[in-house]
């Protein structure tokens, strides 16, 4: 059984007896899963290729139902309700529980249109407000000086990591309750991850953030608590700090002083 | 020795790929060589000219001009829609079961040689159009429809094709956002693939304003110019095909390569404007 230390915050999410067995496949990628997700902290998942952190990650806004005949049973609560049943209404879940990816990906439009996108899906029409929650969200994201300028320009004439803050921006600004980051510096240069890392590290006053990194030092730096996921199961949850120093299982000691990985 | 064979075999592929070329300005030239007597007898008036009295030595292109123009317009305002509508139910709703079979027949559909397009087009559509519309069937209006049938395969297969190369990953950071199947298709699918499907759709122009044998059935070839989608009509290429064998003047032949010239710039324009500005790949995200 996973050791899984003592939470004393409130709880973000709750993962319960969670199994994930994508289509056409046999063994299920995340087994039996149980895991407490602590409320404005970060929370970090690390493991392996293939142990199933993406996996996890994706379940909590339901991206999995995009593609047909994954199966999944087992219970993620949030919010006092368990969000893996049938008549859960995804749309308001994904503005509730945002999502940034591996690569920054702006859409096809303006950098204006792009943070306003999800404020419009969510039908603010009101131009001054629109105005008013774009800069906010820009500004909250360390990018409105760079881009005050030029907010109607395409968002793909942005670098990399400006882009990828303007992800950042265009997912807090339908202000959801937790943030979703998978692997979200590995397609940049260190010094747009510095950017990033410390963006993140500021959100938590205002979101609970679970961040999906293969990099542990990147763990190390940004979380609150990790959790090492190994072969489709959570091995062990601990506040960070000790989690680096001092694991209780012999797995995450040999996997974060690199014995196999 | 190596260098060698390398330099030589350079050099051949070299030569073939000039030779294309060469091909292609020794058309353009046979074609404008030919024209030289109609081109010196009319001038600009064969653009303008709506008569074409071949016992009159009389020649004038607007008509068939005309014709290309109008028909093409008709079976673009017919196909569009419904080559999207395919596309999006292709590439964004068809459960993977049926996804393969219909693409896979779509892909075959563009297949059918026109002739006989033509063909189903005179015995079927032609009864039709004068039960529904009247005049006497063969008309601009069938011309246009048998035109649309025809094109809708390749521009239905190619603007899937299109929206098949937005990246997953931009799709989901649409639906991560609260974004419904029709926001994501409408705000950035289409948004994405915006080029490729316009070239698409310039590429289809291209096809059925050079296209001879589905309309020729069906077209009727009468030079009149009329508002009248129920009249016969013409286009430059049904022009060609019916009247070639029975040119007996020089000036009358002259005037059908002049026609043929026209058509050869026509095609080349749309597809070059297709390629250059609508067909290059872009790519995102990094």
């Amino acid at each position: 059984m996973a050791t899984i230390v003592d939470i004393k915050e409130e709880k973000a999410l709750e993962v319960k007896n969670f199994e994930f067995t994508y289509a056409g496949a046999d063994e299920p990628n995340i087994k039996k899963l149980t895991m407490p997700i602590a409320k404005h902290n970060i929370t970090a998942l690390i493991g392996p290729s293939g142990c199933g952190k993406t996996t996890l990650l994706r379940s909590f806004n339901r991206m999995h139902d995009l593609y047909p005949a994954n199966r999944y049973s087992g219970e993620i609560i949030f919010k006092d309700r368990n969000i893996l049943t049938k008549n859960e209404d995804l749309i308001k879940l994904r503005t509730q529980i945002g999502m940034i990816f591996q690569k920054p990906t702006a859409f096809p439009m303006s950098i204006f249109d792009n943070v306003a996108y999800g404020l419009r899906l969510q039908g603010v029409k009101n131009k001054t407000e629109l105005q008013g929650r774009v800069k906010k969200a820009l500004q909250d994201a360390a990018i409105w000086q760079e881009v005050k300028d030029r907010l109607g320009h395409d968002a793909n004439g942005l670098s990399g990591g400006q882009q990828q803050r303007l992800c950042i921006a265009r997912a807090i600004a339908v202000e959801p309750e937790v943030l979703l980051f998978d692997e979200p510096t590995s397609a940049l240069d260190p010094i747009s991850t510095a950017g990033i890392e410390e963006l993140i590290v500021g959100l938590k006053e205002r979101v609970s953030i679970i961040i999906v990194t293969h990099n542990m030092q990147q763990a190390a730096r940004v979380s609150d608590y990790t959790g090492f996921m190994y072969l489709g199961e959570l091995v062990e949850l601990g506040r960070t700090e000790e989690l680096f120093v001092t694991p209780k299982e012999r797995l995450t000691e040999e996997y974060i002083t690199g014995k196999f990985g | 020795m190596n260098s060698l064979i390398d330099k030589v075999f350079a050099n051949t592929t070299k030569l073939i790929a000039i030779s294309v070329l060469l091909l292609v300005a020794w058309i353009f030239g046979v074609l404008f060589e030919h024209s030289l007597k109609s081109i010196e007898a009319f001038g600009f008036s064969f653009l303008t000219e709506t008569k074409w009295a071949p016992n009159l030595e009389k020649f004038g292109a607007l008509p068939a001009i005309y014709g290309s123009v109008v028909s093409t317009f008709l079976a673009m305002i017919l196909a569009v829609p419904i080559a999207i509508g395919v596309a999006i139910f292709l590439s964004e709703i068809a459960h993977a079961k049926i996804k393969t079979p219909i693409g896979v027949s779509i892909e075959l559909l563009a297949a059918i040689p026109s002739v006989i397009y033509g063909m189903w087009g005179l015995f079927y559509f032609v009864p039709i159009i004068r039960d529904i519309f009247g005049g006497v069937g063969i008309s601009m209006l069938t011309a246009g429809v048998v035109l649309s049938i025809m094109i809708l395969p390749f521009m239905a297969a190619v603007t899937r094709d299109a929206m098949n190369t937005t990246p997953d990953i931009l799709k989901e950071s649409a639906y991560a956002l609260g974004g419904t199947k029709w926001d994501i298709i409408k705000d950035i699918i289409i948004p994405y693939a915006k080029a490729g499907i316009i070239g698409s759709f310039i590429l289809a122009l291209g096809r059925a304003i050079g296209e001879t044998m589905a309309v020729t059935f069906v077209m009727g070839n009468v030079h009149k110019i009329s508002t009248d989608l129920t009249q016969p009509a013409t286009s430059i290429p049904v022009t060609l095909a019916n009247e070639f064998a029975e040119a007996d003047t020089e000036l009358y032949f002259s005037s059908l390569f002049e026609l043929s010239l026209l058509l050869l710039i026509i095609s080349f324009t749309i597809i070059s404007i297709a390629k250059f500005y609508f067909l290059r790949r872009k790519r995102i995200g990094q």
